[in-house]
């Protein structure tokens, strides 16, 4: 075979996976988003402009899901960079059996979404949960409480993917050079200032990418939310989303809302590819 | 007024002495450089004067005072890494106003000393500039200037020019030292490069594996050598050294290099000085530098005959190679007076500038001629 036709054998088959389950579903859907489209009926699909937009964007329960949303990526988000990046600050040092360590720290965002859910919904569990138990709760319910639920959803979150913030971050403070702090002792910084004028700079470019990672998963967060409450005020916008499209079956409205959150996940991630840039011209 | 105290310091690296038995005193205002090849100790001795390498014994003071127990930050001493190690995400000016800021300094006073410094230096116009943008003379500049701007007790130095090109180092040489008149703090500075020790100490300490060798005014290190390790550290071109034999001849010493028919003339003084160091028929090197060593292109008395072997023409001078007996020696001449190389040569030694060495321990015999 020539080198052309070995490289038509690798490259082909993915292309035709990419278009037939990626570019051609995301195109269609951007057309059934104009229509009253419901896979649910024979119903012809009609054309109708704007209005599943119009109607989306007027609807106070939308906005709620994208509240809930929001509080949902800011608190989980948050929690992981603090967790995450204090448990590489404590990694980056001479420890004995680090490598070790290190490999088990990154167990949990190794495993599936949907069993890290069911773990925790045990965990969780106001009879028999390990949780209640060890901070002595009684039959607190963490997931049936609507004010606790949300958290408690974000805390799971937070125990699954801080341990990838915690890689990223520590790939980012081993690569800051051991003689700038050697300068900075010398220059009498104290630890606090060290940390702010020194580490956290140095390490900002690639916590930034830790973070825009984060935040698309969170504001797409599906399973974790759908396995372990269902709460009016633990819907977050995935979840609104499925039931629109799976149990309402209005699918070009569902459609129209899935281009919805895309953009604005495109526009949040638009801003911190920004910042990182403005970070890392320094 | 801060003096520097080692008291028999020692370290180890596993089971490597890195600093072994180490007792020095650097008075106040002094430009102490600790000179001797890579790995000999002499930035580990720096380090641990900065409070970046702990010592397993031994005390420093400064000041007067203990510090070996101390933190870095109690030390005040300011430093200049070979690799200068300038904050990169900082601007000039923000780098040199580090140690200012780290310390609370009211802005103002910042502003005016940092500014006043980066003229002193000559970088008043970079100070918007990111390290990375700046030249190699530059960066140096900037990163003395970090040291600079704080008034520390002392300044501590690791080869804060052995990354530079040699036309700069020279440049950079001068300027550290009119640098150091100018502000007189207490400088301990460590280098690889005896020109560069030389050319700037009052003082110059040469440590070999761990152990002082010699502490001395640089003339005096350059004239007196202890032992055979200074002796050929220190000079450029280094010293000739060969194994010779002495014997009394005709009312007069002779010196004759192994494997030589001919020997050197000497004064008969030179037997007596030997006989009270010990026995005279131990091994022995003479060491001579080659500005030493008299060529003549006709025969002398006393002198010993060869022939040119490669010559090296530095421009101000040449480097002339010869043999005699086992030993290549070399000898400083005026620029082309030896015409090529086989052309037959007449040597003669300066004695009062020969030295003798007892082979067995590398000591000098400290003959004086």
């Amino acid at each position: 075979m020539s080198d052309l036709a070995i490289r038509n054998l690798f490259i082909i088959p993915t292309i035709v996976f990419l278009i037939v389950f990626n570019i051609f579903p995301l195109l269609y859907s951007l057309g059934y988003s104009f229509t009253d489209f419901r896979a649910s009926t024979n119903a012809p699909a009609n054309f109708v402009g704007l209005d599943n937009y119009r109607t989306l964007l007027s609807d106070p329960f939308i906005w709620r899901n994208f509240t809930i949303t929001a509080k949902y990526v800011i608190v989980s988000v948050t929690g992981q960079v603090i967790v995450g990046f204090g448990v590489a600050m404590l990694l980056n040092r001479e420890i004995p059996f680090k490598g070790l360590l290190t490999t088990l720290l990154l167990l949990p965002m190794m495993l599936s979404m949907a069993v890290v859910g069911l773990f925790w919904k045990m965990l969780y569990d106001p009879n028999f949960g390990v949780i209640n138990y060890a901070l002595g709760l009684g039959k607190f319910e963490w997931l049936a409480d609507p004010d606790m639920a949300l958290y408690a959803i974000a805390i799971a979150d937070i125990w699954m993917w801080s341990p990838f913030v915690m890689l990223l971050s520590l790939a980012g403070l081993s690569a800051v050079p051991k003689h700038l702090y050697e300068a900075a002792a010398i220059d009498r910084a104290s630890g606090l200032y060290t940390f702010f004028r020194i580490t956290l700079p140095l390490v900002a470019p690639i916590l930034m990418i830790a973070i825009i990672f984060r935040t698309m998963e969170a504001f797409k967060t599906f399973d974790l939310a759908y396995i372990l409450a269902s709460q009016p005020t633990t819907e977050v916008i995935s979840i609104r989303l499925y039931k629109m499209a799976f149990q309402e079956w209005q699918t070009g409205m569902s459609c129209a809302l899935a281009y919805i959150v895309l953009i604005m996940v495109l526009a949040i991630t638009n801003i911190y590819i920004k910042y990182l840039n403005k970070v890392k011209e320094r | 007024m801060t003096q520097i105290a080692l008291h028999n310091i020692n370290k180890h690296f596993g089971a490597f002495h890195v600093i072994n038995n180490v007792s020095l005193t650097v008075e106040d205002t002094e430009f102490v450089v600790f000179l001797g090849q890579s790995g000999c100790g002499k930035t580990t001795t720096l380090r641990a004067i900065a409070g970046l390498e702990t010592i397993d014994s031994g005390e420093i003071l400064i000041g007067g005072k203990p510090v070996q127990d101390t933190r870095v930050e109690e030390r005040d001493v300011a430093f200049v890494f070979q690799n200068f190690a300038l904050y990169p995400h900082l601007t000039v000016f923000e780098n040199m106003a580090f140690p200012l800021r780290a310390v609370r300094t009211p802005k103002a006073q910042v502003e005016t000393t940092v500014r006043r410094v980066a003229d002193v230096l000559q970088i008043g116009g970079l100070l918007n500039r990111r390290p990375s943008a700046l030249s190699g003379g530059d960066l140096q500049r900037v990163a003395i200037g970090r040291a600079l701007v704080r008034n520390p007790k002392a300044m501590l130095m690791d080869e804060p020019i052995g990354s530079l090109d040699a036309k700069l180092r020279e440049e950079m040489r001068v300027e550290l030292k009119r640098l150091h008149v100018e502000q007189g703090s207490t400088t301990i500075y460590v280098t690889h490069d005896q020109i560069e020790a030389m050319a700037l100490a009052d003082r110059i300490v040469v440590m070999h594996a761990g152990v002082l060798q010699q502490v001395g005014a640089p003339e005096d290190v350059y004239a007196n050598p202890v032992n055979l390790f200074v002796a050929q550290f220190v000079g450029s071109p280094v010293m000739n050294v060969a194994d010779v034999t002495l014997a009394e001849d005709a009312g007069g010493a002779r010196v004759t290099v192994a494997g030589a028919t001919q020997g050197f003339a000497f004064p008969s003084a030179l037997l007596g000085q030997v006989a009270a160091t010990g026995p005279a028929n131990r091994p022995l090197t003479l060491g001579v530098r080659p500005e030493a060593v008299r060529l003549t292109l006709q025969p002398a008395p006393g002198a010993v005959a060869t022939e040119a072997h490669i010559i090296e023409p530095l421009g101000s001078h040449d480097i002339v190679d010869f043999r005699i007996g086992d030993a290549t020696l070399r000898a400083r001449t005026k620029a082309g007076f030896v015409p090529g190389p086989g052309v037959p040569v007449w040597v003669t030694l300066d004695h009062s500038r020969a030295h003798l060495f007892d082979t067995a321990t590398g000591q000098t015999l400290g003959i004086r001629l």
